[in-house]
């Protein structure tokens, strides 16, 4: 046994864990020291409220999850219906901007040489751009018309045929869905460079910067592949102060769980910091009169 | 008498009562006779240490009690568990009611109370079960601490907390005399190693678990830091060191022996696989012959595990299917045997080395 005294003990104990917290929390405050590096307007359909699901029944408190979407490319499929929340390999994320990010892109991925390199290559640190309400929202917009067009067209050059009524029906649902549903936050670029991507993105009401992780994928099999990556976000849920809770706390009474369309409307001020970690700074909700912290 | 841990004072109290049995069965055969001033002396003296030591220890003064105090090990081990979890909930379940301010407040107080509520609680505790008990809630309240913190605040998860985490275990565990705590502090070393040495490579660090070589630097650092470090009065430290060391060693082979894709190395994962099955059974040979070697019984019987683990894992791969059940399972029974009689050469060989393993 060490023979330290029991007081040398507790303030050595003591001072480590009064170190790690003022560390913790330091860094918070630096976090939000001056001005935001970014201040999003994000609603219901860019955060989902928590659905009370496993572990997260046992909390009392409220977490909310960034819904953020991927570009898809101008040429893919338009009856496949876009994600409308998470996921899928961005347009813009090729074997240039892998490069970039520090990848060994050398090796052509249609061989089984290059399928196993890619596949080896684990997740890096990166710098992501998410858009709010941008140019990749109004071009997922306008897929979704023209799908709808495309489709209205067919029906009615085939008159009185189901499958074409079908799919035409389904077509104007996807555009509602566009319209009125799905997340308007899109995630853009990658970076190593936090100033080089405010340089190029200067707009802090509409770019966030943030931190996440991309991974090499290749996208198809051997006759016709693509090297793209896969995003991860590191702070991709929220918490809600407890300023804020009489905000979500009616929201959540009589939620329709699996009806995104039914979801009750909010809208809250996310700021991202100096060290790019996300906050709530505001929130407003359709029961309740808007707060500010 | 200056006795520096509970360990010694029982182990020095086993030794005695064997003593008494042994010098009794020869009295009666006739081979030794004490005089009765020697005899009282001998039991004047013992009786004098086992007194102080149930004293200042509360060690185990027969069998019977030995027997009990297992289960009390086991049933401040699981409480120490149930407590650590309840205080998790209880945090959990309320948390989201009270305002930032309050919450921070709360989670400090609750990690430095009851850390002081351990320091308290070991000048009182002869046993160790309590300190033990409730230095595995202050160290749980440490964890909830910091991990809340990061969750109310929207921290990025960094590996760092690890080494908090583990100073304070390491802490506990060194001025406490607890193993269990010891274990617990170097498992965050472990962890923070491994996400280093991934990092090191540009990796992320939560991607550590995917690559198994990562787990390599930690191993041979825990294995040799008894090397360096003396723990004479540790009771056991030493031998935690060496087994935490060899399961970062050999559960990694392990993994990479059944999983070839995830090495760092590019080759073919067929060729790992038979790589890194062969290092398992060398790695696992040679950690059998140092053990017995150098006299340290967790060396080798963790050889002895890892070295069965690889062969019956083989013999799986080869024979499961294509084998009826009786004689795959005669196979692994009569490998037993071979590997018992093996065994039983090293013994032997050990009698006849100066100071080798018996």
């Amino acid at each position: 046994m060490m023979t330290w005294s029991r007081a040398r003990t507790f303030v050595a104990g003591a001072a480590l864990i009064l170190a790690a917290n003022a560390v913790a929390l330091v860094g918070v405050a630096y976090n939000r020291s001056g001005e935001a590096d970014s201040l999003l307007r994000l609603t219901q359909r860019e955060l989902q409220l928590p659905y009370g699901w496993g572990l997260e029944g046992e909390s009392s408190g409220f977490v909310l999850t960034l819904r953020w979407r991927v570009p898809v490319e101008e040429s893919a499929d338009a009856r496949v219906p876009a994600m409308p929340y998470q996921g899928g390999a961005p347009a813009w994320l090729d074997k240039g901007k892998l490069t970039a990010l520090g990848f060994d892109v050398s090796w052509p991925e249609g061989t089984d040489r290059g399928r196993m390199h890619y596949g080896k290559q684990l997740a890096r640190e990166t710098l992501l751009v998410l858009e709010l309400d941008g140019p990749a929202c109004q071009q997922a917009l306008e897929r979704a018309r023209r799908h709808v067009a495309s489709e209205e067209a067919l029906q009615a050059a085939n008159p009185g045929s189901k499958e074409f009524e079908r799919r035409a029906e389904g077509a104007r649902r996807g555009l509602v869905q566009e319209e009125r549903v799905s997340s308007r936050l899109f995630l853009i670029d990658a970076g190593l460079d936090a100033a080089a991507l405010r340089a190029k993105y200067p707009d802090r009401a509409r770019y966030a910067i943030v931190r996440g992780q991309v991974r090499p994928w290749v996208i198809g099999d051997k006759t016709k592949s693509r090297l793209s990556g896969r995003v991860t976000l590191s702070a991709n849920r929220i918490n809600v102060p407890h300023a804020f809770r009489p905000v979500f706390e009616p929201l959540l009474h009589g939620l329709r769980r699996g009806r995104p369309e039914a979801e009750p409307p909010f809208e809250v001020a996310v700021a991202f910091g100096q060290r790019l970690e996300p906050w709530i700074t505001a929130a407003s909700g359709k029961t309740a009169a808007k707060t500010d912290n | 008498m200056n006795i520096p841990s509970r360990t010694e004072a029982q182990q020095r109290a086993d030794d005695i009562r064997v003593f008494r049995q042994e010098l009794e069965r020869l009295e009666r055969e006739g081979v030794l006779a004490l005089t009765e001033a020697q005899r009282s002396a001998v039991a004047d003296h013992h009786s004098g240490l086992l007194a102080q030591y149930a004293q200042s220890f509360d060690i185990d003064s027969d069998v019977r009690a030995k027997q009990l105090s297992l289960g009390m090990r086991i049933a401040s081990f699981l409480g120490a568990l149930a407590l650590a979890a309840s205080v998790f909930f209880l945090f959990y379940q309320f948390w989201g009611r009270f305002s930032e301010t309050a919450q921070v407040a709360i989670l400090l107080g609750a990690a430095l109370g009851t850390f002081a509520a351990t320091v308290w609680i070991q000048g009182r505790d002869a046993s160790g079960y309590f300190t033990k008990l409730a230095a595995m809630v202050a160290f749980a309240c440490f964890v909830i601490d910091i991990a809340m913190l990061g969750q109310i605040f929207n921290i990025t998860p960094s590996d760092k907390a690890l080494l908090p985490w583990a100073a304070l275990a390491l802490l506990l565990a060194y001025t406490c005399d607890l193993r269990l705590l010891l274990a617990v502090g170097l498992l965050c070393l472990i962890g923070f190693v491994a996400a280093r040495a991934g990092t090191w490579g540009g990796l992320y660090w939560l991607d550590f678990g995917e690559r198994p070589e990562n787990f390599f630097p930690a191993a041979a650092a825990l294995f040799f830091v008894p090397q360096l470090i003396g723990h004479r009065h540790f009771a056991g430290f030493a031998a935690t060191y060496r087994v935490f060391g060899l399961l970062s060693l050999f559960l990694p082979i392990l993994v990479l022996a059944h999983w070839g894709r995830g090495s760092y190395l590019e080759l073919d994962p067929d060729v790992l696989e038979g790589f890194y099955q062969l290092l398992g059974f060398v790695g696992s040979a040679a950690a059998i012959w140092f053990g017995a070697r150098r006299c340290w019984p967790e060396v080798v019987n963790s050889g002895v595990a890892f070295f069965v683990i690889f062969l019956y894992t083989k013999f799986f791969d080869w024979w499961w299917a294509i084998m009826p059940k009786y004689l795959f399972f005669l196979v692994l029974g009569l490998t037993a045997i071979l590997l018992l009689v093996a065994l039983r050469r090293l013994r032997a060989a050990g009698y006849r080395l100066p100071g080798g393993a018996s």
